[in-house]
């Protein structure tokens, strides 16, 4: 048991000595710069599939270049739908 | 060949050439390299929970901060339910984390740079998940891109939105992971390149970015590992507990 009471002195120390504030303020930078990253890639990616669907589709119907414009329009509002999800989780946490 | 930023992404064969029914199965460095990350985590965690101290020494402390920092991730953002998923989860957070901060020695490969390693994880994911949720959900599952509270009018434009933004998930998850390693790593190479070409005189300043860029470099290669693994999670949370 003296092990463990010599052990918890020592922790008690060690945390007194860290700072706290500045550690979870660089955790938090991190995480922000995190979803950073997410939102910008989550309104690409939505663009991207939807013009390639409309694309896809353009050349199995013969209707150049009429989905390909309609699908890239729903495929910009998939992905601004997309961002305001994420940043709706984001404010929940 | 050293000035090339994009030299170092290049994938060459080690050994002899291996080929099964037309498809080229050749160990090449990229094999190599998930290879040493396998065997690191492999290493790591059994040293790390060989001897069971109630005062752990540091690597089992390491092995038993991966475990919390995981279980704690997963609850917080799937649930309980998605518990039986930990064992997959770990191991993907661990191999991509292992893999980038592979990359981040010098002379090394990053595994994590190419899209066709970044996309068989989203898709595998991606499938999964799928299953999973048409599994314990049928036909129900099918809801998810049919919102609630919607005019029916609507409904058609909304459903295709949803399926959309439902099928571009592998394709952000996998481009995000693939674009932050090899923009990193070019970037790296590219300051590097501007130290040699302006030499004793002129070199220190883009040294000193070389310095500040790497430090960023591993705190993305953590967080990318970290992003891939959580919305892992918010997927898995959206096919386990159906509210739409």
């Amino acid at each position: 048991m003296s092990d463990l009471n010599n052990f918890k002195t020592r922790l008690k120390i060690a945390k007194s000595k860290l700072d706290e504030r500045n550690l979870s303020k660089n955790s938090e930078k991190s995480i922000f710069l995190g979803n950073a990253f997410k939102l910008g890639t989550e309104l690409i990616a939505a663009v991207a599939v939807g013009t390639i669907i409309g694309f896809i589709l353009d050349s199995w119907f013969d209707t150049k270049p009429i989905l390909i414009i309609i699908f890239f329009l729903f495929g910009a509002v998939a992905g601004i739908w997309n961002v305001i999800k994420a940043a709706k989780r984001m404010q929940k946490n | 060949m050293a000035a090339n930023p994009m030299h170092q992404f290049t994938v060459y064969k080690i050994g002899p050439k291996i080929e099964i029914m037309g498809i080229d199965l050749s160990f090449t460095n990229a094999s190599l390299f998930m290879l040493i990350s396998a065997v690191l985590i492999l290493l790591l965690l059994t040293f790390g929970t060989n001897e069971k101290k109630l005062i752990p020494s540091k690597v089992q402390l390491l092995s038993e901060t991966l475990y919390n920092f995981i279980a704690k991730m997963i609850s917080d953002t799937a649930g309980k339910k998605a518990k039986p998923y930990f064992p997959f989860i770990f191991s993907l957070f661990v191999f991509i984390l292992f893999c980038n901060m592979l990359g981040m020695l010098p002379y090394s490969f990053t595994v994590t740079s190419h899209i066709i390693v970044t996309l068989t994880f989203a898709l595998f994911i991606f499938i999964g998940v799928t299953i999973v949720g048409f599994t314990i959900h049928g036909f129900k599952y099918l809801k998810i891109f049919v919102p609630s509270g919607v005019p029916i009018v609507l409904l058609p434009i909304i459903s295709i939105i949803e399926i959309i933004s439902y099928l571009s998930r592998p394709v952000s998850l996998s481009v995000r992971l693939f674009a932050n390693m090899m923009a990193g790593h070019t970037m790296l190479k590219v300051f590097g390149g501007f130290v040699i070409s302006l030499g004793l005189i002129g070199g220190w300043l883009p040294l000193t970015f070389s310095v500040a860029l790497t430090g960023l470099e591993i705190l993305v290669a953590f967080l990318q590992a970290y992003v891939f693994a959580i919305l892992t999670c918010i997927y898995l949370n959206d096919a386990l507990n159906l509210h739409h």
